[in-house]
């Protein structure tokens, strides 16, 4: 099998992996430890390994590793700041907008890739920034109100920052409850 | 799934990328987006050649007219001022429908056109601007218009060709013209069951002088109604003409069945499309019914 090395920061961290070139980003992130990148679909349809490549969400089944090279990618695990969740992992457990949770990185950073965008969406721009992102157990009410409300606070004190702390591999979200 | 492929080539130059896809040959698959070809995998496919490090993700004004590179994501041509601006917008309207926001921001306009799916959003509606397509391997570059691009379901005539941009020429001149996309879909962003882009222009009388109807999902690639246009043109639209055009478009598409829909469907809806495109068009050339 060939081999190539990839460079890419995540979560911050500057990376160097060998990979294989056929091999998706979705693989590559759940080999290298990052479980909150999801393998729902596999089609692009779910959303569930949804990451975001230089702020933008994207599919991680549907892209080559790759085309990430020298990209910067922000998955669920760097989301949080240290111990210190971001107001939007803050506002889907307040909210009970997590259920199995398999959807609830995807939804999470699609949320957060809008609220960088849009600080103050309408209820319709939240519905059409998690329509990538299926939701099998809740439905989409109690998402939809969670990121409206972390969007209240994200323009009352702003996000906490989306890179954690140097050298640190973040766990896990589900390990840091 | 991909273990079948053996290099992902990132050529930092058109020269390099035309070079390396006439090396790999019928063996090389282009990638820009990637989402048309992790869907559809293919195995023997060998190579990947990624194109999107030389340059081709722009949209500009170029004379009366407009080019968009072909690496130029759906997401991109969406929030475009200059695209929103373009014929009422519709090629930005039609861009925000394909797919969700992730894929949108991987999709882009030259894999939507050179993926040749019936369904494929933004070619509805390249027709109806009369595109053409510049195209080079490593020998030669040529135009060719999007309309005699495709030659079957998902084929092209493209033969190993590298689609660098998308050339859309000045509307006609003169004011009262009218442009519409309509899609009938499961869910605003799924998979066109049918979807229709229309323009039309008429003189100082209200009399159609130009007509653009253009299909897709309803035939082996998309296609433009051209038996309706010509119905079109010199007349004053009323609902009468309406009804004719609409029966000639159902006369002109050819439908499959599928799990999404069925051909009957398929081809009723072609003509309720086409009339709520129409009805949308004349709304806007300043056309009573």
């Amino acid at each position: 099998m060939n081999s190539m090395q990839l460079r890419l920061k995540v979560n911050g961290e500057s990376k160097q992996w060998t990979i294989a070139p056929g091999d998706l980003l979705l693989d590559v992130l759940r080999r290298e430890g990052y479980f909150g990148v999801k393998r729902g679909c596999e089609t692009g349809e779910c959303g569930a390994c949804t990451v975001l490549v230089n702020g933008k969400p994207i599919n991680s089944c549907l892209m080559f590793a790759a085309q990430t090279e020298g990209c910067e990618v922000l998955t669920i695990e760097g989301v949080a700041q240290g111990e210190k969740l971001d107001p939007l992992q803050e506002a889907f457990l307040e909210y009970g907008a997590v259920q199995c949770g398999y959807c609830t990185p995807g939804m999470i950073l699609s949320a957060k890739a809008l609220l960088a965008e849009c600080p103050d969406p309408t209820e319709a721009e939240v519905r059409e920034a998690l329509a990538g992102n299926f939701c099998r157990c809740t439905g989409y009410l109690k998402p939809v109100e969670a990121v409206l409300a972390a969007a209240r606070v994200y323009r009352q004190v702003g996000p906490s920052s989306a890179r954690p702390r140097a050298k640190r591999r973040s766990a896990p979200l589900g390990k840091k409850r | 799934m991909f273990d079948h492929i053996e290099c992902f080539y990132r050529p930092t130059t058109l020269r390099e990328a035309l070079l390396l896809l006439r090396k790999v040959g019928n063996r090389g698959r282009i990638v820009a987006g990637a989402t048309d070809i992790v869907t559809q995998v293919d195995r023997s496919t060998r190579f990947l050649v990624d194109i999107t490090h030389f340059g081709l993700n722009y949209i500009r004004r170029h004379g009366k007219g407009w080019v968009i590179g072909s690496t130029t994501t759906m997401a991109a041509l969406e929030h475009s001022a200059v695209i929103r601006a373009l014929a009422g917008g519709i090629l930005a309207k039609a861009a925000s429908t394909c797919g969700s926001i992730q894929n949108r921001n991987m999709a882009t306009v030259g894999g939507n056109l050179a993926n040749a799916s019936p369904a494929a959003d933004t070619a509805a509606v390249l027709l109806a601007l009369d595109a053409q397509l510049v195209v080079a391997n490593s020998r030669r570059r040529r135009n060719i218009a999007l309309a005699e691009c495709y030659s079957g379901p998902r084929r092209t005539v493209l033969n190993g060709e590298l689609l660098e941009e998308v050339v859309i020429p000045a509307l006609p001149g003169g004011g009262r013209l009218g442009w519409s996309f309509q899609k009938l879909g499961r869910t605003a962003t799924d998979i066109s069951l049918v979807n229709v882009a229309a323009g039309l222009q008429a003189d100082a009388r209200g009399r159609i002088k130009w007509a653009r109807i253009a299909l897709g999902a309803v035939g082996p690639a998309p296609l433009r109604a051209r038996n309706a246009e010509d119905l079109l043109l010199g007349k004053t639209l009323n609902e009468e003409l309406l009804a004719q055009v609409s029966a000639a478009v159902m006369q002109e598409v050819s439908p499959i069945s599928d799990s999404r829909a069925s051909a009957e469907y398929r081809r009723e809806m072609s003509a309720v499309l086409a009339r709520r495109a129409l009805r949308e068009c004349a709304a806007q050339a300043g056309c009573k019914l």
